[in-house]
């Protein structure tokens, strides 16, 4: 569930990802994207991350729960993320996908 | 529209045979085989026995195609895990989960999912509060995450409102009356509308904007 992948696949064969603006709701995606925008937004007491994700074609939202931060995941770093987006008041926003630090 | 309901108990077995009734396909999940014999009699409504906390069995149930999961076991971890589930793993547009102890409505938000809660207590309350009290304000129930509300003020005698037009009132932004109960009858809340005492005004508010909607209604 909250669960995290190491960088071991990383053995550059190309793959390829689908653009974010083609993302549909509801779907299993794994897609490619650059930390644009982080911000802690602490909802009562928990604390979650949300992380503005762009590529060339858009961006998605996608929230962390129960953290402030994630090691590795800066503004301007490149990461995978693969899980069902929903749609939410900020657009596309997948809750506690899983992730890969490129 | 599909709803998924968790917990096949009174609640959710209610909810079930409504909403079937409305045309609406149910499916209810349950990982009682007692609840199975009772459901399998309501009409229109496909049970699935299982643990609604497993992500495999809310995929069996189809909840990856469900407009709306509603979680109604009698237990509130089992809600909140439901709801987190199916907003994590399906996205379903809209979730709406029971608050059965008060003291954990704090959790019921969109950090686990939750998209709409109802608690009874807290309903209950409300419709009290209501029914007793003249000139207070008093929240009947909540929208957006409780951005938003529907408030109820029974005018009492010295409430600066009384003898005004409603338009001639001085609404906050981002609120806006919806309805003035008189006599027990609904009457639309007209701009010419001239309120008296003993008037219930119904209204649609942010949160923000309550305090000058209890200066209109209330006064100082």
């Amino acid at each position: 569930m909250f669960g995290r992948k190491k960088k071991d696949d990383v053995s550059e064969t190309e793959e390829t990802f689908p653009a974010l603006a083609s993302v549909s709701p509801r779907t299993h995606v794994r897609v490619r994207g650059q930390v644009f925008k982080l911000r802690t937004r602490p909802r009562q007491g928990m604390p979650a991350l949300e992380v503005t994700l762009v590529d060339e074609s858009g961006s998605v939202t996608v929230v962390w729960s129960g953290r402030r931060s994630i090691g590795g995941v800066g503004l301007g770093r490149r990461i995978i993320i693969e899980g069902v987006p929903a749609q939410g008041p900020r657009g596309l926003t997948f809750t506690n996908p899983s992730y890969e630090l490129l | 529209m599909r709803i998924v309901i968790a917990g096949a108990g009174s609640v959710g077995a209610y909810m079930a045979e409504e909403l079937a009734k409305l045309g609406h396909a149910i499916i209810l999940l349950d990982n009682d085989a007692a609840a199975a014999s009772r459901a399998e009699s309501i009409p229109g409504v496909t049970f699935v026995l299982g643990d609604a906390c497993d992500a495999d069995v809310l995929a069996a149930a189809g909840v990856g195609e469900a407009d709306v999961v509603s979680a109604v076991t009698g237990d509130d971890e089992d809600n909140l895990v439901v709801s987190l589930l199916s907003k994590q793993e399906f996205g379903v547009p809209r979730v709406v989960a029971r608050v059965n102890n008060p003291k954990n409505e704090w959790m019921f938000n969109d950090m686990w999912g939750v998209d709409v809660s109802v608690s009874t207590p807290h309903l209950l309350t409300a419709l009290v509060e209501e029914a007793v009290t003249v000139g207070s304000f008093v929240h009947l129930l909540n929208f957006e995450h409780g951005k938003a509300g529907l408030c109820e003020v029974t005018l009492a005698e010295g409430s600066p409102a009384i003898g005004q037009r409603i338009g001639a009132l001085a609404w906050p932004r981002e609120a806006s009356a919806v309805a003035i109960i008189r006599d027990g009858h609904v009457m639309p809340p007209d701009g010419e509308f001239v309120l008296l005492a003993r008037d219930e005004v119904l209204v649609l508010a942010r949160s923000e904007a309550e305090d000058a909607v209890r200066a209109v209604l209330i006064g100082s």
